[in-house]
């Protein structure tokens, strides 16, 4: 606890308040500059690779077009429908038989009385 | 014969009377307060909310229903004494603890909202942010509510600490308002939580009109240019970074920025995961249960009716509004600086409060009301995610001053 020792009243909290605010505000200011010069570094690495010949920039594309693409994809694929081959079949299916499942002997045989 | 019919019929007769004054009904007849009765109303009224109109249901009925079990009489799940004067009494922990009494350890040692925010860092994506960095400044300033609302509850008779932990709320981050008050005012942990979380239910009723009141109809209309793709290798060293800057600069928020950006390392990285969606579903959701019903657990009827809680709800809305004004008008000051198509829509401002994803969907929502062909939602996500960070950052801060 940095305000320990001290009796607390107006004047400490709105010091604390300014600093605590002014400090959150820093740290980020910090991180900002740390995350530009760390997206800097990326960028140019992939724009100049040595060797390599650099990246024509891509146009950009706008959101309308992003959003006229989506439309047309929902409706393209809402107009997909499953067809089935109309084509009734009765398959015959031959199992060997096995006594894991037998119904005989999964069921208790009465004792044959004669 | 007759006496040994009698004898046993007294002993039946005894044996009832034992089992019905053991009962609850016994007690709540005994004491017939209306405190615990109002308490169970309560417990009713926020099981409603979450059942019928969905406010947080996954946070807000767990809440409730141990809410529910704290008051039931005779139930003995929960002993505010094991935890009198925010420490837990260890001595007569074992003899007396109920179920209850051991989960609220997680709470009491910051473990479970570390582990929540383990979670949310495996469920977040920070490529807006990287691609956008300069949205750490709306996330700094939507904090402005935390620490006017500080002033606030010192002015209305709190005590440092509790003011700290009220003001926490405008953080719009329920596990830091839980991880703080659970280090600094113990004894307000129940209405601090149910307060945080139904105003962050409430993100799209309390902003939207504050957004609207702080920016013009022409600002709400800024087409802000598309995010520059971000990189894998970006992705992963982002947690690094962060960690390493933030447990070096303010080691009180390491616990909570290093548990996001663990949560974050395993999505981000691509070889765990299997961790990556434990952590997300499972173990979360675990969590989610434990910490929901022993915060509801210390809202008991003396903790919770008071003018306190009245206060606290009051104080936690007003910094809520504040924290989305602080965004908004940051974003306004900084488009003075901007060029013409760099600028940014301040609606975004907005999100700088927490409340994943929720804020950001009230940037979108808004931002389309005024014009049906702006999309923000991406843009949002940045100043939403700076948010986490800042209000960590912030309860690192006032714990690093009061705690």
């Amino acid at each position: 606890m940095i305000f320990q020792a001290v009796t607390w009243g107006w004047s400490e909290i709105l010091w604390v308040s300014l600093i605590g605010f002014a400090l959150v505000f820093v740290l980020l200011v910090a991180l900002i500059f740390i995350m530009k010069g760390f997206g800097a570094c990326f960028r140019s690495r992939t724009t100049s690779l040595p060797g390599q010949p650099a990246i024509a920039p891509q146009p950009m594309i706008s959101q309308e077009e992003i959003a006229a693409i989506a439309t047309a994809m929902k409706i393209y694929r809402s107009a997909l429908h499953d067809r089935e081959s109309e084509v009734l079949t009765i398959l015959s299916i031959k199992r060997a038989y096995s006594p894991w499942n037998s119904k005989i002997h999964g069921l208790t045989q009465l004792p044959d009385r004669k | 014969m007759w006496t040994l019919l009698t004898s046993s019929s007294n002993f039946v007769l005894e044996s009832l009377e034992t089992f019905a004054e053991s009962t609850g009904v016994a007690t709540l007849i005994e004491s017939m307060g209306w405190r615990p009765l109002a308490m169970i109303v309560v417990a009713f009224v926020l099981l409603y909310l979450a059942i019928k109109h969905k406010f947080e249901p996954l946070l807000l009925l767990t809440i409730a229903f141990g809410m529910l079990l704290t008051n039931l009489p005779g139930a003995n799940m929960y002993h505010t004494e094991l935890f009198a004067g925010g420490h837990v009494h260890w001595d007569i922990f074992v003899a007396n603890a109920g179920l209850l009494d051991y989960l609220y350890l997680g709470v009491k040692l910051g473990i479970y909202p570390c582990l929540i925010f383990l979670g949310v860092g495996a469920m977040t994506d920070f490529g807006p942010l990287i691609a956008n960095p300069k949205s750490f400044l709306l996330g700094a300033a939507a904090q402005l509510g935390i620490f006017l609302t500080f002033i606030g509850a010192y002015a209305l008779g709190f005590t440092p600490d509790q003011a700290a932990s009220i003001g926490i709320i405008g953080g719009a981050d329920g596990p830091t308002s839980i991880y703080l008050t659970a280090i600094l005012a113990p004894e307000l942990l129940g209405p601090i939580a149910v307060a945080a979380y139904s105003y962050m239910a409430l993100v799209p009723v309390i902003q939207p009109p504050i957004m609207r009141l702080l920016t013009t109809e022409k600002e709400r209309k800024i087409k802000m240019r598309q995010l520059r793709p971000v990189s894998k290798t970006e992705k992963i060293l982002f947690p690094l970074i962060i960690t390493v800057i933030i447990a070096l600069l303010l080691p009180s928020a390491a616990p909570l920025v290093g548990c996001l950006m663990l949560g974050n390392l395993m999505k981000e990285c691509g070889v765990v995961d299997r961790l990556s969606k434990t952590v997300q579903n499972e173990l979360m959701n675990i969590v989610v249960i434990f910490l929901g019903i022993t915060v509801g657990a210390t809202a008991t009827a003396d903790a919770f009716l008071n003018a306190q809680t009245l206060k606290i709800l009051v104080l936690g809305v007003i910094a809520f509004a504040m924290g989305t004004a602080g965004g908004v008008l940051l974003a306004k000051v900084m488009n003075l600086f901007l060029k013409e198509g760099n600028k940014i829509n301040p609606l975004i401002g907005s999100a700088g409060v927490s409340a994943v994803p929720m804020a950001a969907r009230v940037s979108q929502t808004e931002g389309q009301k005024a014009d049906p062909s702006n999309f923000l939602l991406m843009h949002a996500m940045g100043p939403n995610v700076a948010g986490v960070v800042g209000s960590a950052v912030a309860a690192g801060i006032l714990l690093a001053f009061l705690a």
